[in-house]
């Protein structure tokens, strides 16, 4: 008598690394996207606030409110004096600075 | 004979002459206010009281009318203000047609050649048109999902992430999905490699202060402000700011044909191909039919005008979050509303029938 395949003895654990596979793929295949994905929260908190506040001249608790999102960011710092805005969270962190009158702000590299 | 010239000299003295045509100077003239119920309907409708808690309704910033070149109506709220230059969010890719329109305008480019004699960082799609882009049909595969897929967008990446350094190189890194000029789909990459071509153009330096000089400063427009990335390529596609008063500067070039006072400062058959729709766009894919990087209220494909309660000649500039630069020839009606709209509450076709209802021309007596 043969013994029965081992994915038919362990249907369950089966399932899971299949999933695991599955979304290791997807991972994988989606690298880059992944990669960049905690950088979108600061970087697009730093560069809108930055606007906000000296492109629009709006009030800088306007600013705090008008950028927020649903995940929360860790900090976000206005240097006034250079017009420079740096925010973090997820673990990440971005600036941006205020250029000129036509120029308005700018993500930093 | 004596008859029928008789009858042609009474026709032409009840034209309206073109000295009594307005024209904004510094500031905008202004016409007879409107008043009743109408208006009150209108202001219930855009200025609902706003809660900064929920951010959720109807946001209205800015809600301003000119009729006739007269400006009838003007209204603020949030932190927004006359003096407020306002982020326009995708109403920038319409200025960016019209700055372009200037360069046509001087002979810099034909509507056919290909994007890539002006921008070399297209070589891998040699045979996308300038018209192409201006209708957003590049056929390359282009993601615009904003808020709801940040993962797979490629507008989120372009502006914060892996492109923001260089948004036009990003975009062209992007593979096709159909060859150029068949189908449409929105892209603000699309917009962003219109803007780094007009730079190829003019050359950098020229570029710089481009906007300015040749579509801002002739209309009066004084505090127009359009951030660039690192390479200094404006982004065409989203970060132009002006006034309302400002904004409806552009909204009375487009009325008008293209004439700013006597000058021609958009040839007509610019204009023109702005207001043509796309002869790819499928009925209901999108908001309104696209034109050249305008938007327009058109029955198009058996389906019916997008907006059923303006006029078809309507067109605009939209923007994320509710900006909208309205313009209706018909009506002589040109409204900039801004905003600050966090959910789907707002409809344009509902604003713009209460306006219409507002505003119209008074029948003379």
């Amino acid at each position: 008598m043969s013994r029965r395949p081992w994915g038919v003895r362990h249907p369950f654990v089966s399932l899971l690394l299949l999933a695991l596979l599955a979304l290791f793929g997807w991972g994988w295949s989606e690298r880059v996207a992944l990669r960049a994905f905690p950088d979108i929260l600061s970087a697009y908190s730093a560069k809108e606030y930055c606007s906000c506040r000296y492109v629009m001249h709006n009030a800088a608790e306007y600013c705090e409110g008008y950028v927020q999102q649903y995940l929360p960011l860790k900090s976000l710092h206005d240097d006034a004096e250079h017009k420079r805005v740096s925010a973090s969270g997820l673990g990440r962190s971005h600036s941006a600075v205020w250029l000129s009158e036509r120029q308005g702000c700018r993500l930093e590299p | 004979m004596l008859k029928g010239s008789t009858l042609l000299l009474a026709l032409l003295f009840m034209l309206p002459p073109a000295w009594a045509e307005n024209w904004p100077a510094t500031q905008w003239s202004t016409g007879p206010a409107a008043s009743g119920p109408a208006l009150e309907a209108l202001e219930a409708y855009a200025f609902a009281p706003r809660n900064e808690a929920t951010r959720l309704g109807i946001r209205s910033d800015a809600l301003l009318v000119i009729r006739d070149g007269l400006l009838i109506y003007e209204r603020y709220a949030g932190p927004t203000s006359a003096d407020t230059p306002h982020l326009t969010w995708s109403i920038s890719k319409s200025l960016l047609a019209a700055v372009l329109g200037v360069a046509y305008g001087e002979g810099r480019f034909q509507l056919h050649d290909k994007a890539v004699r002006f921008l070399p960082a297209l070589r891998q799609h040699p045979d996308i048109s300038l018209a192409d882009l201006l209708h957003w049909a590049s056929g390359l595969d282009w993601q615009e999902d904003y808020e709801y897929a940040p993962l797979k967008s490629s507008v989120v990446a372009m502006l914060y992430t892996r492109g923001h350094g260089d948004m036009a190189t990003f975009t062209a890194e992007h593979p096709a999905f159909s060859p150029p000029g068949q189908v449409f789909r929105y892209s603000s990459g699309d917009s962003n490699l219109l803007s780094a071509a007009l730079k190829g153009m003019l050359g950098a330096q020229r570029y710089a202060d481009y906007p300015w000089q040749a579509l801002f400063e002739p209309l009066g427009i004084t505090h127009a402000v359009w951030e660039s990335d690192a390479t200094g390529t404006f982004v065409g596609s989203s970060y132009a700011y002006l006034t309302a008063r400002d904004l409806a500067r552009v909204g009375l070039l487009m009325l008008r044909d293209g004439r700013w006072g006597e000058r021609q400062l958009l040839p007509r058959d610019w204009v023109e191909f702005s207001r043509t729709p796309f002869a790819g766009y499928q009925a209901n894919q999108d908001e309104l039919v696209p034109g050249g990087h305008w938007w327009l209220n058109r029955a198009v494909g058996g389906a019916p005008s997008p907006w059923p309660d303006a006029p078809a000649d309507t067109f605009a500039a939209l923007g994320h979050w509710g900006q909208a630069l309205y313009v209706i020839p018909s009506a002589g009606l040109v409204i900039v509303r801004y905003a600050d709209d966090r959910d789907g509450s707002y409809s344009h076709n509902e604003l713009l029938k209460l306006a219409q209802e507002a505003f119209a021309r008074q029948v003379q007596p």
